[in-house]
């Protein structure tokens, strides 16, 4: 071959490991996009082409069903979460990021490990405390628990981004007449602000599909879109296409933010996450 | 406007010393600069003057008011930083009113303020952009004006120039000597560059290891340096620190030349010191001692040889016009008003 011609051949291979990866990743997603408009009949039928219909999306809003509420839970839940999360976390990540503590690297570490702990593991002694003090069930609950699984993962992430403000701006805010509120409010909020936003977004995308939790702490009232699914598993079997539909549903959002922070995304993980 | 006094001024990470027990006393309206190396404490005294480090020691006066316990706001200095430390989200015009709006100045008096800030930095132009938008030069302008915005007690500023190319360099170095003439603010200013030191100080203090060498005028501290470190540390090329001995009323260097009378008594060890500008160039035969060019240099304004000393080099300065080679054998004389004697143990002057 001559160099030319190899040259090509591995951008012929590097094209076609590109699309593999394509397709592993993007055919379950496909099959459920095509379900959600297929009938119950055309489901099981991996027909590319047929009439499609909305009537499933209008099933899982109904008896028994009722989407709605799951749907209305998780947005609750999950945004909540991220209110909460984002302002608390951002002031944990500057004082670890800007003040010297005894101990402060050991903390760290112990808050990045509660994330190595199985939610398996941890979950028997959340029942338990949540039924004795009444919060099975409820939103509350559950925002509860995203908060202890989202924080660790937000407080290093903004640690990441405040670390990346340079010093030399927040001392001369310092000497140019600021307090230490004044300089969070006016230098490192501005400055930290993409970062802010995309950790927002991934708390979010975390509790938005936070399942195991939501599975063992809720049965009626404070069910989430996730545990949601579950449902469509009937007498009848499983019903894919109206499965699908509710998957979509749970989808549709984690889509648009994904396009939202897609700029921030390789910042975000390499800022925050990585480092 | 206000003097600064530093009394007994320490600064220890654990076992390091920062800045050891000095004290130093700025005059009100007085240039001062903090000269030396990295790691000699020039900046970190003055981060303790500005309130960013605490100090583990000592006291630190602004005007009549002891400030160890202010925070920086309250201690109404300003501040220029080696990287600027602009505030990027902001507009020019909100960098240099940052200040003033933070201090509640009234609203109405904020436009004027900057504009005539900006005017004397001469950023008129660029008041709308954001800092990323300009250049290393006028990016520390912005940082000047900010700092003369709120004609503060005390100007601070930390290395101000060394990210500027060496052209800029030397134009806003004159800028600042302007600016600084005209507004009358005691100032503290630490550069490793000696040149900066020489040309904008009233005086100088030479730091190293924490300790303040010497303190004094740009001209004590070139023609009369205290000791070894100044002399080596001042003056571009470096002074010649030639290893010897004084015998009987010469200075014969440790390769056994007798090089030049010295009125002093004899000590076994010394060090002789001479700027490359206090050594003439001869014809060989016709100095005081002949040598062989190591290296010739010119540099467009004067000439610079390299000569070989027995084991040692030492830099001459020749007039622009002298053309000589490598290896060709000149004769040198040195000027014995202007040489300087050390003691190469204590690193003292010895005075002649």
């Amino acid at each position: 071959m001559t160099g030319r011609q190899r040259k090509q051949f591995w951008r012929a291979v590097h094209a076609a490991l590109i699309l593999v990866a394509m397709f592993v990743m993007l055919v379950p997603i496909v099959w459920i996009f095509l379900a959600a408009f297929k009938t119950h009949v055309d489901v099981y039928q991996l027909k590319l082409f047929f009439t499609p219909t909305l009537e499933n999306f209008g099933i899982v809003f109904d008896d028994p069903y009722r989407l709605g509420q799951k749907l209305f839970n998780s947005t609750i839940v999950a945004l909540v979460t991220v209110v909460i999360a984002i302002p608390i976390a951002t002031l944990a990540a500057y004082s670890f990021s800007r003040f010297s503590m005894r101990g402060e690297t050991m903390m760290l570490v112990i808050i990045l490990a509660t994330q190595f702990v199985p939610a398996v593991v941890i979950i028997l002694p959340f029942f338990v405390m949540f039924r004795d003090i009444g919060l099975l069930d409820t939103r509350v609950g559950l925002i509860l628990v995203n908060l202890a699984i989202v924080m660790p993962f937000a407080i290093w992430m903004i640690k990441g981004f405040i670390d990346g403000i340079p010093m030399d701006t927040e001392e001369a805010a310092m000497v140019d007449g600021s307090s230490r509120l004044q300089v969070i409010r006016n230098i490192v909020l501005p400055m930290a602000a993409p970062g802010l936003l995309t950790s927002g977004i991934f708390c979010f995308i975390i509790a938005w599909n936070e399942f195991l939790f939501a599975l063992i702490l809720t049965n009626k009232e404070a069910v989430t879109l996730p545990i949601g699914l579950a449902l469509f598993k009937g007498e009848e079997g499983d019903l894919w296409n109206l499965l699908s539909a509710a998957g979509i549903i749970i989808m549709a959002p984690m889509f648009v933010l994904a396009l939202m922070i897609r700029k921030y995304f390789v910042q975000g993980m390499t800022m925050g996450a990585v480092r | 406007m206000a003097e600064i006094k530093l009394n007994n001024l320490t600064k220890r990470w654990g076992d390091f010393v920062g800045v050891d027990d000095q004290s130093l006393h700025i005059k009100d309206r007085e240039f001062l600069v903090l000269l030396g190396p990295s790691g000699c404490g020039k900046t970190t005294t003055m981060r303790m003057i500005a309130g960013l480090e605490d100090p583990t020691a000592g006291e630190i006066w602004i005007g009549d008011r002891m400030v160890n316990d202010d925070l920086p706001k309250d201690r109404d200095v300003a501040m220029v930083f080696q990287n600027y430390g602009l505030y990027p989200h902001m507009t020019i015009f909100e960098n240099i009113a940052y200040p003033l709006r933070v201090r509640g100045v009234d609203k109405s008096e904020v436009k004027p303020r900057v504009e005539k800030a900006a005017e004397q930095v001469e950023l008129t132009q660029f008041l709308d952009r954001k800092p990323k938008a300009l250049s290393g030069g006028q990016r520390q302008r912005v940082a000047l004006a900010r700092a003369i915005v709120r004609t503060p007690k005390v100007f601070l500023m930390d290395e101000p120039l060394s990210n500027l190319d060496a052209k800029l360099r030397v134009t806003m170095r004159a800028e600042l000597k302007h600016l600084s003439r005209e507004l009358q603010i005691t100032t503290v200013y630490v550069t490793h560059d000696q040149i900066e030191a020489m040309t904008l100080a009233d005086r100088v203090a030479v730091m190293k290891h924490g300790v303040i060498q010497q303190l004094g005028t740009p001209d004590e501290i070139y023609n009369d340096p205290a000791n070894l470190f100044v002399a080596g540390f001042i003056g571009s090329p470096a002074m010649n620190l030639i290893n010897g001995s004084v015998r009987n009323g010469m200075f014969v260097t440790t390769g056994g030349t007798q090089l030049v009378k010295l009125d002093a008594a004899d000590r076994a060890k010394a060090i002789l010191g001479v700027r490359a500008d206090d050594m003439q160039v001869h014809d060989a035969g016709q100095g005081d001692i002949d040598v062989t060019i190591y290296a010739f240099e010119n540099t467009g304004e004067s000439t610079l040889l390299t000569v070989q000393w027995g084991k040692q080099r030492v830099i001459a300065r020749g007039d622009r016009h002298l053309r000589k080679d490598q290896d060709e054998v000149v004769g040198i004389s040195l000027d014995p008003d202007h040489l300087y004697l050390f003691d190469p143990e204590t690193e003292d002057r010895i005075r002649i």
